[in-house]
């Protein structure tokens, strides 16, 4: 389920801001409006009294009557017995409190709120009242007119947002549609160009990602190249090998033939399960549940199926352990591993060579180590080595050319390391390195 | 014939030297460039097979120093490497022709037959001299129509000779179409296989030079029979 759109949340949240902030204007032009009309209708309230006081007579209020509509107030004068004189016309008919305070004072009549303002003259008591409902009038009035540009705005704020959230939010759409025209075998990295700095991260991941899908379909079409190219070889000479089965005239060369063609259908075997191991243990995240394995004892049951071999060939394993040794990892690969170095060391050196394999805890690690006596490999071709199929017939009895790409992957998967040296047998050492841990309890 | 197979496979190598010789080749094997280059530079050859994909140095490489120093001996890729571009890249470094692994033992041998044809400038597949009448590639030998049956060292021998009507071919030239390396020559092999062939083709088909070596004469009306 997608949240809810850029947009709408924009949108969403700033309605609120927005109401909070309309009410804050309106409160406060409203409050600032009122007391400025406080003073400004005070004073007018004080120069009526004392004009009125001044002029001595009680003649109708000074201002243009259109003024006094707005102005609203009352004018009441007392004589000094306590009648009144004079009573204003207003329009709300209203009447002041007979008594008053001289100066300013606030005071309820009719039920109404007035402002009232009171002076002395001759015996005479002056009084000019306005409501107050006209000031908070012109105070509303005041505000209201504050907020309406507000009001006027809010929706082109609104539109500015939609169009600026869909503008930003282009090169989304424009990655997205180049996605989506693209097949499988298209993992070029999309452009980040004229990326927005927030969406630019993601991009970015996406191309590593990207990348690291591309190196690994490479790697994978070129390893079915490799082997497809490399099982050729082992077929062509099936195919010669059965020709000279069918061309045989004799018992002897017949069965020779046979011999020869049984051989070539073992090779190939072999090739197709160095072939399944490698692509097995090509580089990935070992399984989480793999169990703490004692390296001595996979090495030695390695040894130990190898010896047959190495007597056929007159050469001479030994073999040597010592605890702790225990790795995490996968058996299977593991044995796997030890074998490969093994044939590896039988394949390359003469016959009635000598080959010491150990086994050893060397600080954080197990060292596995396989020495031998026999012409070793030079330096610069040392990393070589480890590609599939290099080398495959070098030496006297080739190999499926995979065996050093297999150690090497499992090494990789088992986070070890794998070093080639100068042995002090005087031929090829093959140290690997794993990362050591507790040992196994059984 | 003397062929040299360069070849770093084992089984290939072990397979195609075997077929080679039942079919009464010499066979040399060699598995990788540099002692191919010691064998051209030692012994002359009829024929090279030569595997692309070599340890060190490869195929295209001793083919391309071959042509350089003018050697014109027929070579005949045998690859694993199928691309057109390999096809192309080894013809015009020089080779003769191009075989992709695997392949058929009766192919290889057909090419190798058209090769040697070639070189020695001749078009018919079916040599005729002298009322005897050799098929390379059955190997049937006829004499006025009655069929003669030859070892295939005598037949490797009446090959050679019949190649080059004229030709003197000396008691070493021979052996060495004969005998690959490592195959033990009797002293008097070829004479052997001479007396055999003489006997069975007719005493004057194959005649010699004393001291020089064996011939056989050229027919003025070779071609109309």
């Amino acid at each position: 389920m997608s949240a809810p759109s850029i947009r709408a949340r924009l949108l969403l949240s700033l309605l609120p801001l927005f109401i909070l902030a309309e009410a804050v204007i309106g409160t406060v032009s409203y409050r600032y409006v009122l007391s400025e009309s406080h003073e400004l209708f005070d004073y007018h309230l004080r120069q009526m009294a004392l004009s009125l006081r001044d002029q001595g007579a009680v003649l109708p209020p000074p201002g243009p009557p259109e003024d006094r509509e707005q102005f609203d107030f009352v004018v009441q004068i007392w004589s000094a017995d306590g009648s009144k004189i004079y009573l204003s016309h207003t329009r709300s008919r209203a009447r002041l409190p007979e008594r008053a305070t001289l100066g300013f004072a606030d005071v309820v009549a009719d039920g109404e709120r007035w402002r009232v303002y009171s002076t002395l003259a001759g015996g005479r008591v002056i009084q000019v009242g306005q409501p107050f409902e006209v000031r908070e009038r012109i105070a509303a009035a005041a505000a209201l007119r504050s907020l309406t540009p507000l009001l006027i705005f809010a929706p082109v704020v609104a539109l500015a947002i939609w169009w600026l959230v869909g503008h930003s939010l282009r090169p989304v759409e424009r990655i997205a549609a180049e996605l989506r025209r693209r097949d499988a075998q298209r993992l070029d990295p999309v452009p980040e160009e004229q990326l927005p700095t927030e969406v630019e991260p993601m991009v970015r991941s996406l191309n590593g990602l990207l990348e690291r899908l591309r190196r690994a379909f490479a790697a994978q079409r070129a390893f079915v190249a490799d082997a497809a190219h490399e099982l050729r070889t082992p077929i062509a000479a099936l195919k010669l090998q059965a020709g000279l089965v069918a061309r045989a005239r004799d018992d002897a060369s017949r069965g020779a033939a046979l011999a020869e063609l049984n051989a070539g259908i073992d090779r190939s075997a072999h090739l197709i399960d160095q072939l399944l191991t490698l692509a097995r243990s090509e580089p990935e995240a070992l399984a989480g549940a793999a169990a703490s394995i004692d390296l001595a004892r996979i090495a030695g049951d390695a040894v130990a199926e190898m010896l047959p071999l190495a007597q056929a060939r007159g050469s001479r394993i030994g073999f040597a352990a010592a605890p702790p040794a225990s790795v995490r990892g996968d058996q299977k690969a593991l044995h796997s591993l030890v074998r490969n170095l093994i044939d590896n060391a039988l394949r390359h050196t003469p016959g009635g060579s000598r080959i010491e394999v150990e086994v050893a805890a060397d600080g954080q690690a197990v060292r596995l180590s396989v020495d031998d006596d026999g012409p070793g490999i030079p330096v610069e071709e040392r990393e070589r080595v480890f590609d599939r199929f290099y080398g495959r017939s070098a030496g006297g009895d080739a190999g499926s050319g995979l065996g050093l790409a297999i150690v090497k992957a499992v090494v990789e998967r088992h986070d070890g390391r794998i070093e080639l040296g100068q042995s002090a047998l005087g031929g090829l050492r093959v140290a690997v390195h794993l990362p050591r841990v507790a040992d196994a309890t059984t | 014939m003397r062929v040299l197979l360069v070849e770093d496979d084992r089984m290939i190598g072990q397979a195609v030297q075997t077929a080679l010789r039942q079919d009464g080749y010499a066979i040399d094997w060699v598995r990788d460039a540099e002692s191919a280059d010691t064998a051209l530079a030692t012994t002359s050859f009829d024929l090279v097979l030569l595997d692309l994909g070599l340890p060190g140095r490869d195929g295209v490489s001793l083919l391309r120093t071959m042509r350089a120093r003018h050697d014109a001996t027929p070579v005949l890729i045998v690859t694993a490497r199928d691309e057109v571009q390999d096809r192309v890249g080894g013809l015009d470094a020089g080779a003769d022709d191009y075989l992709v692994k695997p392949f058929d033992l009766d192919e290889l041998g057909a090419r190798m037959r058209a090769l040697l044809r070639r070189s020695a400038g001749r078009g018919e597949a079916v040599f005729e001299h002298r009322g005897v009448r050799i098929d390379p590639a059955t190997r049937e030998v006829t004499r006025d129509g009655e069929s003669v049956t030859l070892s295939p060292r005598e037949f490797a021998v009446l090959e050679a000779l019949v190649l080059r009507p004229g030709a003197v071919l000396s008691r070493a030239q021979l052996e060495d179409r004969l005998y690959g390396w490592g195959e033990s020559v009797e002293s008097n092999a070829v004479e052997v296989y001479i007396h055999g062939l003489r006997r069975k083709l007719g005493h004057d088909f194959i005649q010699n030079v004393r001291g020089v070596g064996y011939f056989v004469p050229r027919d003025e009306s070779q071609g109309t029979g």
